[in-house]
């Protein structure tokens, strides 16, 4: 009991400081850059982009548009304000109005893409995660047989095609020849999302080519990696020690070489379910698929600095959240690595 | 984009064997539904359909182009009944008194919103003053500005008390691509903001009402109103549109948007780089494009150009501007850029519409005698012939069929353009001070000569390509020239402060009508009573920061003649514009925006095309609303 209560104060009041001293520097950083950016000003882009779409602003009337949308968006005061206004709003849970789609409720938005990122993205990264650590870890001890090197060849045949174009050949072979699976979209068009087994069914389908892709880059990669790792391990002295002491390859497996690869691998696997919330903006534009990626590219684009920062901080928070957990649970895993308070 | 053609083809073969069978939409049978790409690709917000409040991220979902109304259309082609103007909600044009200080509108009668109540004056009224009370809306800055009263005579007439003379205040509500729309009073009157106001669902007076949407933003379906014959398209023309529903779906990438296509599943296509548009053509026998063979594509009444600040040194030096033109091989551009099916302009209004007959045709001769002086010498710079030199250089390159006709090609690609003369560029520059060293140009004072050009990246390749080619020929001349490709928004914000150096911008600021011949639309913001210093954003569209007493005169005079009855003056004026331009080659003008819209003719007939010119077919554009009641079922299922 002392001891966990030394670790909880010693340790993890630290780490946990530290991680939202990482929040906090972050989103104060992402609040200042699209400000200090030149010509980034929400309400020239607004009237930009009406004119860049063909409608018709006469130039009387454009600096008068410019101040009055400068004042509906809250972008009169001083920096200063700004910021301070912001941190207020932002700890009420409030993320402010999207500018470029004033007035809707940059949450609003984000809630609206973030189920079908997390939803893909994490699914997918688990299941590429498991399926790669587990036979990259094999392959990498059992470095010899027919199905280790197939499984090296395929990996190694995939990891260099471009994303873009692995997506595209599947829509082509399963959507467009083999007509196995829809061409795009998040589910059935004409279907209401509620929780019946129809549209279940109809996100599983669509759902289905989009996930594959994923999978299939990610499980190479983390194969590959795995592999390696284990490789390594196998070739260190204590490994061959424990063979010479006649233990089974099962126990050398397990608690001799998979537990000293998997810090590396779990801290990436962190680390990627953190980044999540990036979205992956490639796979959602071949598949017409929903998500926090094309939402991020138009928040960039349209300097619309509420939405920039609404999706940037679940990144942030994610990331840091998950180095956090990364960091506490490496000890129960790894004996060499042991709490040590800041 | 060169895996596209490698693509396609492998989809053709195989696809083309098996077929496609997939349903669209469950319940409604496939040619009963006409599927338009929306270019906007996803609408973040799609459940906003309040334009006037602004926030809408799509306005190519169907909200202008089926639902809401404007009182005014101009056709940037020959228009639906062989004339350009079109009265849609108002049943005449506008009448101004002999002052221009009131505008008179007639409304059309018996036109009733989707949700059945009648249009009137009310309508009118209540949006003017609405947007008069809220300048942070999109056409409100500008009623505050023009509108001092606007007052109802009868249900069916409204006349606006405007603040100052004011000629063009109709243009507003006339769409060229949109316009001010007209608010449905009896929604918006019970609604405490109207800025944060959704507007959801909408209610028009178009044909169509919205149907069903995704909550995601990728499509938007529409039906056809049972009562069409109330809508502003059924009171002004009698006829039924064709498509009973009509799926705006949002589409990103170029190789899906083939591949739908050839499946039969995505009746218009935006745009596509040239070579998708032209693999669809020569594999999809129900293929519809504009023109029917090279070059295809449709050109709209906007003019890419180089862009020069004229406040960056050498660039407010005219010698430099025209030695610039001239180090162009306009040939060369058309060829990399466009694939060859580039329309060409040498004059600052875009070929396209009406234009070449009001334009064209005129300034030729004065072109052909336009003589350039260096020094002693004397130089003709316009070339007829680049038309015919193109068509040559196409049918070579890619062995595409063209016309033998010059004058066919003309109507195709342009009239002419520049000489591509590096040997007079070189004693233009010499003239004012640049020396060339080892076949390098250096400035004035003795530095090297360096040029960006800012240019759009991925989103429109075309023009990514066409910058390449500008700066290949100018480093061919000397000049060390590259190209940075950013994204869209990016090249608007940084062209609009001005403030890179060594800069040029591949955008454009000369947007026409297309129907009509008056310049003053997008002219205006070139006076220098709008001219804004570097650092400052420009006013609309004088990025280039160009002040010429001559361009006064012009738009003030333009201010004062009659929209509906100086055609000829207006002409004249847009002459003596054009003219002046070429002598001050404020900006470089290189082609019209050629868009390469492709229709499917599999489920539907009667797309416009250059031979039947009746509507642009760029679906984005609110005109295309006409376009539905030319559209009929072909019959197949």
């Amino acid at each position: 009991m002392k001891d966990f209560l030394r670790f909880i104060v010693r340790y993890f009041i630290t780490r946990l400081l530290i991680s939202l001293l990482v929040i906090f520097i972050g989103v104060s950083i992402i609040f200042l850059i699209p400000r200090l950016v030149p010509g980034a000003n929400p309400a020239e882009m607004a009237i930009r982009r009406l004119q860049m779409s063909g409608a018709y602003l006469p130039a009387d009337s454009i600096e008068k548009m410019k101040q009055a949308l400068l004042k509906l968006y809250g972008l009169e005061g001083s920096l200063l304000k700004q910021y301070t206004t912001f941190w207020k709003e932002l700890l009420k849970g409030n993320l402010g109005p999207s500018f470029a789609s004033f007035p809707t409720p940059v949450m609003t938005l984000i809630a609206r893409s973030l189920p079908w990122t997390v939803g893909l993205l994490a699914l997918t990264a688990l299941i590429s995660w498991v399926f790669g650590t587990v036979l990259g870890g094999i392959a990498g001890y059992r470095n010899k047989g027919l199905w280790v090197r197939v499984l090296e060849i395929i990996s190694n045949a995939v990891r260099p095609i471009p994303y873009y174009i692995l997506a595209l050949l599947l829509l082509i072979l399963f959507a467009y020849v083999l007509h196995w699976f829809p061409t795009g979209g998040a589910y059935q068009i004409g279907l209401t999302p509620t929780l019946s087994w129809t549209f279940v069914k109809s996100v599983v389908k669509y759902g289905f080519l989009p996930a594959l892709s994923l999978i299939i880059i990610g499980i190479g990669a983390w194969f590959l990696n795995m592999r390696n790792l284990v490789s390594n391990i196998t070739s260190e002295y204590f490994v061959t020690f424990a063979h010479q002491m006649g233990l089974r390859d099962s126990i050398i497996l397990r608690s001799y070489v998979i537990r000293l690869a998997m810090p590396a691998q779990l801290t990436g696997l962190a680390l990627q379910l953190g980044f999540i919330f990036n979205g992956t903006i490639i796979t959602e534009i071949v598949f017409n698929y929903p998500g926090l990626g094309t939402l991020i590219y138009t928040a960039i684009m349209q300097s619309d600095y509420n939405l920039v920062m609404g999706t940037t901080l679940f990144s942030i928070v994610a990331v840091a959240f998950a180095t956090l957990f990364v960091d506490l649970l490496l000890p129960f895993i790894d004996p060499r690595i042991q709490y040590v308070s800041g | 984009m060169r895996y596209l053609k490698w693509v396609v083809l492998v989809v053709l073969t195989i696809a083309g064997i098996i077929g496609f069978a997939e349903e669209v939409l469950p319940g409604v049978p496939r040619n009963e539904v006409i599927i338009i790409e929306d270019p906007t690709g996803r609408s973040l917000n799609p459940t906003r359909f309040n334009l006037w409040g602004g926030g809408v991220s799509s306005w190519s979902t169907g909200i202008q182009q089926l639902c809401l109304g404007a009182l005014w259309y101009i056709d940037p082609d020959a228009g639906i009944e062989g004339e350009p103007w079109i009265n849609l909600l108002a049943a005449d044009a506008p009448l101004y008194n002999d002052n221009k200080t009131e505008m008179t509108v007639k409304l059309r009668k018996g036109i009733y919103w989707s949700d059945g109540v009648p249009f009137t004056a009310d309508d009118l009224i209540f949006t003017v003053e609405t947007l008069k009370n809220h300048p942070e809306m999109t056409w409100g800055a500008y009623m505050q500005v023009n509108v001092q009263e606007v007052k109802k005579v009868d249900d069916y007439t409204v006349v606006f008390k405007l603040v100052k003379p004011n000629g063009r205040f109709h243009t507003i509500f006339t769409v060229r691509w949109s316009a001010c729309y007209i608010m449905p009073k009896h929604i918006f009157e019970k609604v405490e903001d109207p800025v944060a106001y959704e507007f959801y669902p909408p209610v028009g007076t178009g044909p169509y009402v919205l149907k069903s949407y995704d909550p995601n933003g990728y499509w938007f379906l529409w039906e056809l109103r049972q009562d069409w014959e109330r809508s502003d398209l059924g009171v002004a023309f009698g006829k039924k549109p064709g498509p009973k529903f009509v799926l705006y779906k949002g589409l990103a990438s170029p190789e899906k948007k083939v591949m739908d296509q050839m499946a039969h599943q995505l009746d218009i296509i935006h745009d596509l780089p040239p070579e998708g548009a032209i693999t669809l053509h020569q594999n999809n026998p129900y293929c519809v494009t504009w023109f029917d063979g090279w070059p295809w594509a449709h050109p709209d009444p906007t003019l890419p150009s180089l862009i020069m600040n004229h406040e960056q040194f050498p660039y407010n030096l005219k010698e430099v501007r025209w030695a610039l033109t001239l180090a162009i091989d306009i040939v060369q551009v058309v060829l990399q850029s466009y694939n060859g099916c580039a329309t060409i302009s040498p004059i600052h209004v875009p070929p396209t519409g009406k234009d070449p007959e009001w334009y064209f045709d005129k300034i030729e001769p004065w072109l052909k005698d336009f003589t350039i002086k260096i020094g002693s010498e004397t130089f003709k710079p316009y070339d007829p012939t680049i038309p015919t030199k193109i068509a040559d250089a196409v049918k070579y390159a890619y062995g595409y069929k063209v016309p033998d006709d010059p004058a066919e090609i003309r109507k195709m690609v342009g009239y002419g353009w520049w000489k591509y003369s590096p040997d007079v560029a070189e004693k233009l520059l010499k003239s004012v001070g640049f020396k060339k060293e080892k076949g390098k140009w250096l400035l004035p004072d003795g530095k090297p000569w360096k040029i960006s050009i800012l240019c759009e990246a991925a989103t429109r390749s075309v023009m990514t390509r066409a910058a390449a080619a500008v700066a290949e020929q100018w480093r061919k001349f000397g000049i060390d020239a590259q190209i940075e490709a950013v994204e869209s928004s990016m090249l608007w914000t940084r062209m609009n402060y001005g403030e890179d150096k060594d800069t040029i911008y591949w955008a454009w600021c000369i947007e026409t009508w297309g129907g009509h011949p008056d310049l003053f639309w997008f002219l205006e913001s070139w006076h220098s009573d709008y001219y804004r210093p570097t650092g400052q954003t420009v006013v609309a569209k004088n990025p280039m920061r160009y002040k010429s007493e001559k361009i006064d005169k012009i738009i003030d005079a333009l201010r004062q003649t009659d929209f509906f009855k100086d055609t000829d003056k207006m002409i004249d004026l847009g002459l003596e514009y054009i003219k002046t331009c070429v002598e001050d080659m404020p900006i470089i003008p290189v082609f019209s925006y050629n868009v390469f819209t492709v229709c499917d003719g599999y489920y539907w007939t009667g797309y416009p095309t250059a031979q039947d010119p009746y509507t642009d077919p760029v679906p984005n554009w609110g005109n295309t609303r006409f376009m539905f009641i030319k559209l009929q079922p072909t019959g197949r299922k």
